[in-house]
């Protein structure tokens, strides 16, 4: 099956003419090879090697070069990334604001990562914010959402919700929420629920307000997956429980609600995994013998596992999403 | 061999993904694609990549707790015999629903298909290893070479003819390291090989398989250039014959393999470029990559920090100035963007996440470990 035999069958059944053929035919013969995103990859490839490179060696010649010149370097590559940023911004706008110019997105995240190396770099080196971490985490949240809203930029939206929880003591990076937060404190558990739903209700309204909407995905992914985890968390600990059992289930129906919005159907797997687990895990801890459980088990699984196949073949239907 | 998708369909498939394509492209109309729809059906399900890894997780628990539910009735007193019957019993099992559910839904590689697939294939193997258990590698490599094989002709899943192919190379590799001669020629043996393959599958011309064919070429052109990598051939034969020292020594026909790692990346790209293939041409510069490390790997007078900054350098000034020169499309090759990412939202999030850890608290040690260059303004991007 090639070009030609395709176009063959087209004017067999009389759906193009033959001259359309032909110039589709001619179109096909003569199309460039787009290098396009070899090219780019290349060009950020080398310019992480390049900047991992010239890293190491102000790094090993720190000595002779000095903290002031590099801080100086480095502020003023923020200044001038934010300045970039600025002057080729479109005016600010409810709606999605989708910027001709390719480059000023890498530039204003270029910007956002330069400003917490800077920030970072003088706290390590002249202790600038003295022990009052929670002034120099909310610092860049407030400049990383003002950014986020003026400039339309979902990937600096992620960086300043992750400021966001961390000024709260959380970590909200999808991978890392189990291992790198301490849930088995009370109050943090507590905390990352009520944040992860917060947001996730940031997310919805976003939606429901019509105040950028595209947001919506990044504030429900990472809330929804903050808040669930950590009440799964509260539930196998058998910390207050029935809050986290209503938290956890009320997401997992959230999420599948999401999908139906056809957003992603990331969502749907996200609550039919959850639920599915929050579930399973409330029948078993309910269920005393070793010896009942195992071959209740056997069973359970074996059709529950089924049926939730049969609905994700068949979530169209069960969720009435048209198409 | 019987193919078990409806092959009609899979080629209506591709037909609209070309007139999907047509339209994108303004050379057909709304109604024309329409008209295509019509014309040609095709009625897979075929749900997005995340309804598909929920698929397949779940087809792989039932699969699971249903040969543990068969193997309490049959498990007796756990001999060989009687788990090579309850995988036997599980296979039918498995290829049974597998058919009915392709037959009856649709499925087409829609995640419960391959799980169905897999499991049928583990449990295919199972006797073979229990009654046979001290068989020699070479011969294992042929029985499940004939599993993933007949598998991948029927179903044309790409993860069976990835394996099929590797069991290939692995029957060649067990086989040539019986020999004291076969150790010195097993480069040249999987480099011939490889080409033996590629040569075979680009023959295949068919829409079925096209996906499988497409994944050989990419792993066939691979063994080649490793086979004939100077780096590859002089560690590998250091590690085959045992050799402890510090440094692996030089092999023979040096300059024979010297010459395959740089013309090897060359010719890929100059083919790729000229066929308009894209998997030779990023093969090609993948390979370009590997040369050029293994080269610095033996003869570089630079520091790993230099040479970062070095490669980067050339590859920027590179790249920039080919953006620059395609402006307008020359010699058939251009710098147009094609097609759109499908996850650009998990896409921002990821690198945002990557990159926005606020480094105030507890971070601070980056700054003192000398991991400052990799947190600096590279990965951005």
């Amino acid at each position: 099956m090639n070009i030609q035999t395709i176009l063959k069958s087209f004017v067999g059944k009389a759906i193009i003419s033959d001259e359309q053929a032909s110039l589709i035919a001619d179109y096909e013969e003569d199309k460039p090879f787009s290098l396009h995103w070899e090219l780019r990859s290349i060009l950020y490839l080398g310019i992480v090697l390049f900047g991992s490179g010239i890293g190491v060696i102000i790094y090993e010649n720190i000595d002779t070069i000095g903290h002031q010149v590099i801080i100086a370097l480095i502020a003023a590559l923020t200044a001038w990334c934010f300045f970039y940023t600025y002057k080729h911004a479109l005016p600010y706008s409810n709606l999605e604001v989708k910027n001709p110019k390719k480059l000023t997105d890498y530039v204003l995240l270029l910007g956002c990562t330069t400003f917490l190396i800077l920030e970072g770099y003088s706290q390590f080196q002249y202790n600038a914010f003295g022990t009052r971490y929670g002034v120099a985490v909310l610092i860049p949240t407030i400049i990383f959402f003002f950014c986020a809203y003026r400039f339309d930029h979902k990937g600096v939206l992620s960086m300043a919700i992750t400021g966001l929880a961390s000024w709260l003591g959380l970590t909200v990076a999808p991978l890392s929420i189990l291992s790198e937060n301490d849930f088995t404190e009370d109050r943090l558990l507590g905390t990352a629920v009520i944040l992860g739903i917060m947001l996730s209700i940031a997310g919805w309204a976003s939606e429901k307000q019509n105040i950028k909407k595209h947001f919506s995905f990044t504030y429900i992914f990472l809330g929804g997956n903050l808040a669930v985890l950590a009440a799964m968390t509260g539930i196998f600990s058998d910390k207050a429980q029935f809050i986290y059992i209503v938290a956890g289930i009320a997401l997992s129906v959230f999420f599948v609600q999401r999908a139906r919005f056809a957003q992603s159907l990331l969502f749907l797997l996200m609550g039919v995994v959850y639920g599915y687990i929050i579930i399973t895990y409330l029948i078993f801890s309910n269920i005393e013998s070793d010896d009942a459980s195992f071959t209740f088990g056997t069973f359970y699984f074996m059709f529950t596992s089924v049926g939730v196949v049969y609905f994700l073949l068949h979530f169209k239907k069960f969720l009435g999403i048209k198409k | 061999m019987k193919k078990a998708y409806n092959e009609t369909w899979i080629d209506n498939l591709h037909i609209l993904n070309t007139a999907d394509h047509w339209f994108e492209k303004k050379l057909i109309s709304q109604e024309q694609l329409e008209n295509a729809r019509k014309a040609f059906p095709q009625k897979f399900y075929r749900p997005g990549i995340f309804v598909k890894i929920g698929l397949f997780i779940f087809t792989l628990i039932a699969c699971s707790f249903a040969s543990g539910f068969v193997s309490l009735f049959l498990i007796g007193n756990g001999a060989g015999e009687n788990i090579s019957i309850i995988s036997l019993i599980c296979m039918a099992g498995f290829i049974f629903f597998l058919e009915l559910l392709i037959k009856n839904n649709g499925l087409y590689h829609s995640g419960v298909d391959n799980a169905l697939l897999y499991a049928a294939m583990g449990a295919a193997v199972v006797p073979f290893v229990s009654l046979f258990d001290n068989l020699e590698v070479w011969q294992y490599c042929i029985i499940l070479f004939a599993v993933a094989f007949t598998a991948t002709l029927r179903y044309a899943d790409m993860v069976t003819a990835a394996s099929a192919f590797f069991l290939l190379i692995c029957l060649l590799g067990n086989l040539m390291m019986k020999f004291p001669i076969g150790k010195a020629i097993l480069p040249f043996a999987v480099m011939a090989l490889s080409a033996v393959i590629y040569l075979l599958v680009r023959k295949d011309k068919s829409t079925y398989y096209e996906r499988c064919t497409k994944l050989i070429e990419v792993l066939s052109l691979t063994t080649f250039y490793l086979g004939g990598n100077y780096l590859i051939v002089r560690e590998g034969n250091a590690l085959l014959n045992d050799l402890n020292l510090p440094f692996a020594p030089q092999i023979p026909f040096a300059p024979l393999f010297y010459l395959f790692t740089l013309s090897i990346p060359i010719v890929y790209i100059f083919f790729g470029l000229r066929k308009k293939d894209r998997i030779l041409l990023i093969l090609g510069l993948l390979a370009f990559a590997l040369s050029v490390y293994t080269y610095r790997h033996y003869f570089s007078p630079f520091t790993p920090a230099q040479e970062l900054a070095i490669a980067g350098m050339f590859m920027i000034i590179l790249s920039a100035a080919l953006i620059k020169y395609l402006h307008t499309p020359k010699h058939g090759i251009s710098d147009e963007q094609e097609g759109k990412r499908k996850l650009a939202n998990l896409e921002a999030i990821l690198v945002a996440q990557h990159l926005g850890q606020t480094p105030v608290e507890g971070n601070n040690v980056e700054f003192g470990g000398g991991n400052f260059g990799g947190g600096g303004a590279g990965e951005t991007y």
